[in-house]
C-alpha cells in the first residue's frame, strides 16, 4: 500500500523562480527552462490501489457489472472457453511480475478447473501487431499458465491473415464487415482480459481490433474515422469508437457471449531509481538530483542501443486500482469512471504551443526501436489526443516535440515501416492520399504477410494506421517542430527540425506569432486533460 | 597545336593506379592526381596519317575521304577517367596505340568544310571503312561497326575509336582527323552543348535498344550520371515514339541527379541503399534469407563497378536481363545467381552509325544540353579531370573541354 | 623584461583568471543546486524527521543487523564485561518462553542498556530493540543514527501518549522483534525506582505476548545519572519468570475486576510487573526463599524505597544502588 499522499494534477505557471523542467528526449532526458508564463501540466499522483488484488479479482468475477451472471455460473464442463488477453502493447512500460493478466487469468482458470471445463484456449489479441515472443508471453501470463497451455498448442496468437481461422459474423447497419477469430466466434464463452491504460482502450475496441481481420480493421482504421476522432480518448466524440461500437453490438447480437474483465492502473510508472521522472522538479531530493545527474549522463554517453537496452529493462511498479467484470458496455463505463478518477484533470483554455518530451517507449516499440513514424504517432497520435472536449493546443497552433528521431528502424519488428518511410512518406504525407495510392499494396504484400504471420513483424499496413492516427493532429495543427531530431528524418515526416528548444520556439513563432502561450505536458505518467 | 597526350609511361601509370586504389575517386578528384598521371599537355605538330593512307588530307586542300577537324567541345567520359586512373582493363591494350590523345565525345568544325556544312559530331568508332579494309569484315558488313573485327589492323594504327588511336588524334586537342564516314553533320540550331551530348546518348540509346524492353517491364537503372540520365532520356523518347511504357526505377546518389532523373521521367528515384527494398516492394517479392525471390525484368547498369554488378545480380528477376553500359573491368564476383536464375548478362558497347540520328532527336527533345555542367580550357586539364572525377559530389553531370576560339572571358562556365 | 612589464603581465594574467572564473560561475541550477520552489505554490512545512518521527527502519535491514551483531558481540560485550563484571542469573527461566517477549527492567544508568543487551541469551540478543527516549536520543540526526545503529534503539515518546511510537513498537513485536522497555521512563535520580509507566503492560496486552521482568543492580555505582566518570563495579542481571496477563477465570482476584473486560487491565498488570521486579531485587539483597515468603505475604520492600525524607531514602539505599 502506498504511503504517499495522493495529490491531484497540477498546472504550474512557470516564473523565474521555477526550476528547469524535465523533458524526455528518447533514450534520455534533460532539464529545460521554460519561458516565463508557460504552463506546465503535472499529472495526478498515484491514487490508492486495491489492498488485496486477489480479493479484488474474485470480487469482480463473482459480482459482475451489468447484465451478466457471475463467472462460475457461466462455466459448464463441456463448454468451449476462450480466454483472450491484451498483447505486448500494454501496459507501458511493462509492469513488474506478476502481471495483472496473469493474476486474472489464473483466477479465471481456477474457476474453469472447478467447473471441469476441458476445452480452454488462450489467445493473445494481437490485431495487426507483431506476435509476442516466448519471454514476453511468459512475462504477461506467468510460467504456470505458459507451461500448461503453450506446449499443447492451446496458447495461440491471433492471426488476422489466416483465412481458415476467421469467421464472417455479418455486416453492420453502416455496411462494415465484421470478421473475427473463428475459435473465439465458435466459443460458448469468451473471457477478455484488458489492461486499460488509457481511456481509448477497452470496451468493444478490445474484440474489434484485437481479434479481427484487415478487412474489418480498415472500416475503423482509416483517415476518415481518425480525422473525426476528437479525441481518441473520448469515445463519445470518436468516429473510430462509433464504428467499433456498431461492430461490438453486432457481435453481441450474433449470440457471441463475452465476459469482459477490465482493469485500471495507477500512475506509479517508474521504479524508485527513476522516481525523479515522475516527481515535480522542485520536490527533487538530493538523491533524486544525484540519480538524475548519473542516469542522464550515463544514458547520454552510452550508444543509443545500450541506453535503449537499459531503459527497456525497466519494469513499472504499476498498482491495480480497480478490476471490473461482466457485460462489455457496463464494465467499460465503470472502467472509464475509475480511469478518470486517476487520470483526468481540468485545464482551462487552449494554448498556442504545446511542448512534449517523448520517452523511449510507445505501444509499438516495446523491446524495439522508436523509429521516426512511431515518434510522430507518439506525439501526434497519443500525447496530442490526451484530451476531452477540445485539444490542448488551439487550431493552427504548434506542437514542439523533443526527441532525437534517428533514422533507424528495427527490421525484425517494423519491416514495412522502412518501406513506408522511404517510399510513401517521400511522396506524400497526406493520410487521405496515401490511403488511396499506397495502402492496398502494403496490405496485400505477401512478404509483409509472411513476416507478420511467421516472424515478429507488424502487419504491412500498420505504418499507415500510425500515420492515420496522426490525421486529426496534422489537420488541426499549424506546424510540428522536432527539437534535436535528425534533420532528414524529421523533414521526411513533414515536420521542422530545430537544433535547440529556443530555436524551436523561434520556428514556432513564425506560425503563432512572437508572444505565444506555451503549455508543457509533463508526461509520462499518463494523464487525460479536460480542456475548457 | 595544343593537345593532351596520353603516353605509355609505365611509372606514371603505376603511380596513378596505386594512387587511385589507395584513395579512390579522391585521387583524381584532387588536382594532384592528374599531374601525377600519364596525361601531359603538349605543343605539337598537327596530326598526320601514315603515308600509306590514300587520299590523306593535305595541308592545303579539302579531300573527299578524310577531313581535318577542330574540336569545339569534347567531353570527359567515365572510360577516360578509368584510363587516367590506370584502372582500364589490360584487355584493351592490343586494341589501342600509344601515345594517343583522348576524347571521343567530340563536337567540332571542319577546317576545310564542304559547302554549307561545318559543324560535326564525330562517330568515334574506327571500323573497316576508316582502315582501308575492303571487303569489310562481317560485322561491318552487317552494320555493326562497333563490333568491327579489324580494329587492330589496316593502314592506321590500332584503336577502337578516336581517342585511343595514335594516328587520328582525339577530342582533347585543337585538331583531329576523321574519315568522311565518321561525320555526323548537325544543324545550326543545335548548340555545341547539345551536340557534345549526342555521342554518349547514342551509347545509351544503343543499350536501351539492345535491352529489348517490353511494355510494362520493370526496369532498374543503376547510376544517374551522364549515362544513366541518357538512358532515362532514351527510354523517355521510346515511350513517346514507340509506345513502350516500362516502369522505371532509377538509382540516384546525389540531389542534382535525383532532380534530373525525375525530370527525365523515372517513376521511382531511390538512393543506392534503398535499392533492394524498393525492388522487393515494387515486385511484391518474398525473401529467402537476403535474396529476393523475384525482381525487376531488366537492369541497366550504368556504373560498371563490382558493387553495381552485384547489386544487379541481386535484384534482377529469374530469366531477367542485365545490360552493362558502364565500362567494367576485371572484378571478382559470385556468379551463382547468374547461373541459377538463368540471367542474361549483356554488354552494350557504343553504337552503330544509324543510332546517331535518333540520338540527336533524344538530345534535342529532352534538352540534354543541360547535362553539360562545366567547361574547361585544355590548359586547366587538372581541374577539369578533378571536377569530372568527383562530378557527383560536386553537383555536376558532364564536364567538357572547351577549345572554341574567343571563348567568353571566363574559364569555368556553369550552365545557366 | 622590465619589472614594469612583468607586473603588467601578471596583472593581465590574474585578470584573465578572474574573468574565466566569473564567466564559469553562471548561476547554478537544478540538478546541481537544490531546486527553487515555484513562487505560485505554497511551500508545505517540512515533515519532522527527528524525535519520534525518526525512521529507524534502516537499522533493521540485513546489513545493519549483521554489522550491529558484530559490534555488540565483539566490542560492546567485552567492554561491558570489563567495566560491569556482570553476574547473570535466572536465564533458566527463559528456557521455554515463546518469542517475542518484552523485557522490562529497572533503570538507573546508561549502562543498563548495553549490559542488559549483552546479557541476553543468543536467541534474543540480535533480534531485540530498545525503547529509548525520543526527546533524548533522537534529537539530533547524528546522535540518533549512532545509537539506533549501535544498540538498536527505537524512539519512544515518554512525556505524552504518542500513537506513532506505540504503533511502531507494536508493529515490531508482530514482526517478531523483542523489545527492552524501562518503564520508569528515565534513569533513577536517587537510586530508588520511580513510578512505572503502563507502556509495557499495554503492549503485552495488545499483542498478547509475555513480559520478562529483569532486575539490574550495581550499574548506578558505575555511572549514575549526572555522573561523568566510569567506575568498575560488579553488577547483577537477574531475569524473572515470564509473566502473562491473567484471564479473569484463572485469576484469584477476578471478582475485583470491574466492567466487561475479559483480561486484566494494564494498570493492574503493570503493578504485577513491578512487584515481580521488586521480588527479584529483594532476592538480590537477601535470599530467594526469604524474598519469596515476603512476596507471598505482600511485604516485599518497594522498589521505590521508603516514603521518607530524601536523606533517609539515600541512607536506606543498598550498597549496589549507591553512587560512587
Amino acid at each position: 500500500m502506498s504511503q504517499r499522499l495522493t495529490r491531484p494534477g497540477l498546472i504550474l505557471e512557470a516564473d523565474r523562480n521555477t526550476p528547469p523542467t524535465l523533458f524526455w528526449n528518447g533514450e534520455g532526458f534533460y532539464l529545460q527552462r521554460l519561458p516565463k508564463g508557460s504552463r506546465i501540466i503535472y499529472p495526478p499522483e498515484p491514487v490508492e490501489s486495491l489492498y488485496d488484488i486477489e480479493d479484488g479479482i474474485d470480487n469482480a468475477l463473482l459480482n459482475p457489472t451489468g447484465d451478466s451472471q457471475p463467472l462460475p455460473d457461466l462455466l459448464k464442463p463441456d463448454m468451449r472457453l476462450t480466454i483472450v488477453f491484451d498483447d505486448i502493447s500494454l501496459p507501458l512500460p511493462p509492469m513488474r511480475s506478476p502481471d495483472i493478466r496473469q493474476q486474472i487469468i489464473e483466477a479465471v482458470l481456477d474457476y474453469a478447473a472447478q467447473a471441469g471445463v476441458d476445452d480452454v484456449v488462450l489467445i493473445a489479441a494481437l490485431g495487426l501487431h507483431r506476435r509476442m515472443t516466448e519471454p514476453e508471453l511468459r512475462h504477461a501470463l506467468g510460467n504456470r499458465i505458459y507451461d500448461a497451455f503453450a506446449p499443447h498448442g492451446l496458447l495461440r496468437q491471433h492471426d488476422a491473415e489466416n483465412l481458415d481461422e476467421l469467421t464472417h459474423i455479418g455486416t453492420t447497419e453502416s455496411g462494415e464487415d465484421v470478421e473475427i477469430n473463428k475459435r473465439a466466434a465458435d466459443s460458448d464463452l469468451i473471457v477478455y482480459v484488458n489492461i486499460n491504460l488509457t481511456a481509448m482502450d477497452g470496451g468493444h475496441k478490445s474484440m474489434c481490433t484485437g481479434l479481427v481481420s484487415y478487412k474489418t480493421m480498415r472500416h475503423h482504421h482509416n483517415p476518415n474515422t481518425l480525422l473525426h476522432s476528437r479525441s481518441l480518448m473520448d469515445m463519445h466524440s470518436s468516429a473510430l469508437h462509433s464504428s467499433i461500437w456498431r461492430m461490438g453490438r453486432l457481435i453481441a447480437n450474433s449470440g457471441i457471449k463475452i465476459f469482459q474483465i477490465e482493469t485500471t492502473l495507477n500512475t506509479d510508472t517508474f521504479p524508485e531509481a527513476f522516481g525523479f521522472l515522475q516527481k515535480r522538479e522542485w520536490e527533487w531530493s538530493l538523491s533524486d538530483r544525484v540519480r538524475y545527474i548519473t542516469t542522464s549522463n550515463i544514458l547520454e554517453k552510452m550508444p543509443p542501443r545500450a541506453s535503449r537496452a537499459v531503459l527497456h529493462s525497466i519494469k513499472s511498479p504499476y498498482q491495480v486500482t480497480s478490476v471490473q467484470a461482466g457485460e462489455v458496455e457496463a464494465v467499460h463505463q465503470v472502467t472509464l469512471n475509475n480511469l478518470h478518477a486517476q487520470q483526468l484533470m481540468v485545464v482551462e483554455g487552449q494554448t498556442d504551443i504545446l511542448t512534449m518530451g517523448l520517452p523511449y517507449i510507445g505501444p509499438y516499440n516495446v523491446n524495439s526501436t522508436m523509429n521516426p513514424i512511431l515518434v510522430a504517432v507518439m506525439g501526434l497520435g497519443y500525447f496530442f489526443n490526451l484530451y476531452i472536449n477540445k485539444p490542448l493546443v488551439r487550431q493552427g497552433g504548434v506542437v514542439i516535440i523533443t526527441h532525437p528521431t534517428r533514422w533507424e528502424f528495427n527490421p525484425l519488428h517494423h519491416p514495412s515501416y522502412i518501406d513506408f518511410f522511404e517510399q510513401v512518406l517521400s511522396q506524400t504525407t497526406d493520410p487521405v492520399e496515401m490511403a488511396a495510392k499506397f495502402e492496398e499494396s502494403f496490405a496485400v504484400d505477401p512478404w509483409y504477410i509472411h513476416l507478420y504471420r511467421k516472424s515478429y513483424a507488424y502487419h504491412g499496413v500498420h505504418p499507415f494506421y500510425m500515420w492515420y492516427w496522426c490525421a486529426h493532429a496534422l489537420d488541426h495543427l499549424g506546424g510540428v517542430v522536432v527539437v534535436g531530431g535528425d534533420r532528414e528524418a524529421v523533414r521526411r515526416l513533414g515536420f521542422r527540425p530545430a537544433s535547440s528548444f529556443d530555436d524551436g520556439l523561434e520556428i514556432a513563432s513564425d506560425i503563432v506569432g512572437t508572444n505565444p502561450s506555451i503549455t508543457h505536458l509533463h508526461c509520462p505518467p499518463l494523464l487525460l486533460t479536460e480542456v475548457r | 597545336m595544343k593537345a593532351l597526350l596520353f603516353e605509355r609511361n609505365i611509372p606514371r601509370l603505376a603511380a596513378s593506379r596505386i594512387g587511385s586504389s589507395l584513395f579512390g575517386a579522391d585521387f583524381l578528384g584532387s588536382t594532384q592526381g592528374a599531374k601525377v598521371g600519364p596525361l601531359r599537355l603538349v605543343e605539337t605538330e598537327p596530326p598526320r596519317l601514315p603515308d600509306s593512307v590514300p587520299n590523306s588530307p593535305s595541308d592545303s586542300l579539302p579531300d573527299s575521304d578524310w577531313y581535318r577537324i577542330r574540336p569545339r567541345l569534347s567531353g570527359i567520359c567515365g572510360s577516360d577517367l578509368a584510363a587516367l586512373a590506370g584502372k582500364s582493363s589490360r584487355w584493351f591494350e592490343p586494341l589501342v596505340s600509344f601515345p594517343f590523345v583522348p576524347g571521343h565525345e567530340v563536337v567540332g568544325e571542319l577546317i576545310n568544310p564542304p559547302a554549307g556544312k561545318s559543324r560535326v559530331v564525330i562517330k568515334a568508332v574506327l571500323g573497316c571503312a576508316t582502315r582501308g579494309i575492303n571487303p569489310p569484315c562481317d560485322s561491318c558488313q552487317k552494320g555493326y561497326i562497333n563490333q568491327c573485327e579489324r580494329v587492330a589492323f589496316g593502314h592506321i594504327k590500332p584503336g577502337m575509336m578516336v581517342g585511343y588511336c595514335a594516328d587520328t588524334s582525339g577530342g582533347w586537342s585543337e585538331e583531329l582527323i576523321a574519315h568522311k564516314t565518321q561525320l555526323h553533320y548537325i544543324k545550326d540550331d543545335v548548340t555545341d552543348e547539345a551536340a557534345v551530348m549526342i555521342e554518349p546518348t547514342a551509347c545509351a540509346l544503343h543499350a536501351v535498344e539492345s535491352a529489348n524492353i517490353n511494355d510494362g517491364d520493370k526496369v532498374l537503372i543503376l547510376g544517374s550520371g551522364t549515362l544513366g540520365l541518357c538512358v532515362l532520356a532514351s527510354l523517355q523518347y521510346l515511350r513517346f515514339s514507340g509506345g513502350i511504357n516500362p516502369e522505371i526505377i532509377a538509382v540516384a546518389k546525389y540531389p542534382e541527379q535525383y532532380q534530373l532523373a525525375q525530370e527525365l521521367g523515372a517513376q521511382y528515384i531511390i538512393s543506392p541503399s534503398e535499392t533492394g527494398r524498393v525492388v522487393r516492394k515494387r515486385t511484391a517479392s518474398l525473401m529467402a534469407g537476403t535474396h529476393l525471390t523475384t525482381g525487376v525484368d531488366i537492369v541497366i547498369d550504368c556504373v560498371g563497378s563490382r558493387d553495381s554488378l552485384r547489386n544487379a545480380l541481386d535484384v534482377v528477376s529469374p530469366k531477367g536481363k542485365i545490360v552493362l553500359v558502364g565500362m567494367p573491368g576485371e572484378t571478382r564476383i559470385d556468379m551463382a545467381p547468374l547461373w541459377y536464375k538463368e540471367i542474361t548478362l549483356q554488354g552494350a558497347y557504343t553504337y552503330s552509325p544509324t543510332t546517331f540520328d535518333t540520338a540527336t532527336k533524344v538530345v534535342v527533345t529532352n534538352h540534354l544540353e543541360r547535362l553539360v555542367s562545366a567547361k574547361y580550357r585544355l590548359e586547366n586539364f587538372e581541374d577539369a579531370i578533378a571536377h569530372a572525377a568527383k562530378a557527383g559530389q560536386r553537383g555536376a553531370i558532364k564536364v567538357v573541354f572547351d577549345m572554341r576560339k574567343k571563348p567568353r572571358n571566363i574559364q569555368r562556365e556553369q550552365p545557366s | 623584461m622590465t619589472s614594469h612589464s612583468r607586473l603588467k603581465s601578471i596583472f593581465q594574467f590574474s585578470n584573465l583568471i578572474e574573468r574565466s572564473l566569473l564567466s564559469s560561475r553562471s548561476e547554478p541550477v537544478l540538478p546541481w543546486r537544490k531546486p527553487n520552489w515555484p513562487s505560485s505554490l505554497a511551500k508545505p512545512t517540512p515533515k519532522p524527521t527527528l524525535g519520534v518521527y525518526y525512521d529507524t527502519s534502516w537499522t533493521r535491514t540485513k546489513p545493519s543487523r549483521i554489522a550491529r551483531a558484530a559490534l555488540v558481540d565483539w566490542l560492546i560485550k567485552p567492554l561491558s564485561s570489563f567495566v560491569a563484571m556482570p553476574t547473570v542469573e535466572g536465564l533458566d527461566r527463559l528456557g521455554n518462553v515463546s518469542t517475542p517477549v518484552i523485557f522490562v527492567a529497572n533503570h538507573s544508568s546508561h549502562l543498563d542498556t548495553p549490559l542488559l543487551l549483552c546479557s541476553l541469551p543468543q536467541q534474543f540478543r540480535h533480534k531485540t530493540v530498545v525503547a529509548a527516549a525520543a526527546d533524548y536520543f533522537f534529537d539530533k540526526r547524528f546522535k540518533a543514527a549512532v545509537w539506533s545503529f549501535a544498540l538498536g534503539i527505537i524512539p519512544m515518546e515518554r512525556t505524552k501518549v504518542n500513537r506513532r511510537s506505540a504503533a511502531l513498537a507494536e508493529e515490531l513485536l508482530r514482526q517478531g522483534w523483542n523489545i527492552i522497555i524501562f518503564p520508569e521512563g528515565t534513569r533513577s535520580p536517587d537510586g530508588w525506582a520511580q513510578r512505572f509507566k503502563g507502556g509495557a503492560a499495554y503492549l503485552s496486552l495488545k499483542v498478547g505476548i509475555p513480559v520478562v521482568p529483569v532486575y539490574i543492580s550495581g550499574t548506578r555505582r558505575i555511572l549514575a545519572k549526572d555522573s561523568t566518570k566510569l567506575h568498575r563495579y560488579p553488577t547483577k542481571v537477574v531475569f524473572g519468570h515470564p509473566i502473562v496477563p491473567t484471564t479473569p477465570a484463572l485469576s484469584s482476584g477476578a471478582g475485583n475486576l470491574k466492567g466487561k473486560k475479559d483480561t486484566e487491565d494494564a494498570v493492574h498488570f503493570e503493578k504485577r510487573i513491578e512487584q515481580e521486579i521488586a521480588l527479584l531485587a529483594d532476592a538480590c539483597t537477601s535470599n530467594w526463599w526469604e524474598a519469596l515468603k515476603r512476596h507471598k505475604s505482600g511485604t516485599t520492600p518497594s522498589l521505590g524505597g521508603p516514603k521518607t525524607s530524601p536523606w533517609r531514602r539515600s541512607w536506606e539505599l543498598p550498597p549496589s544502588s549507591r553512587s560512587s
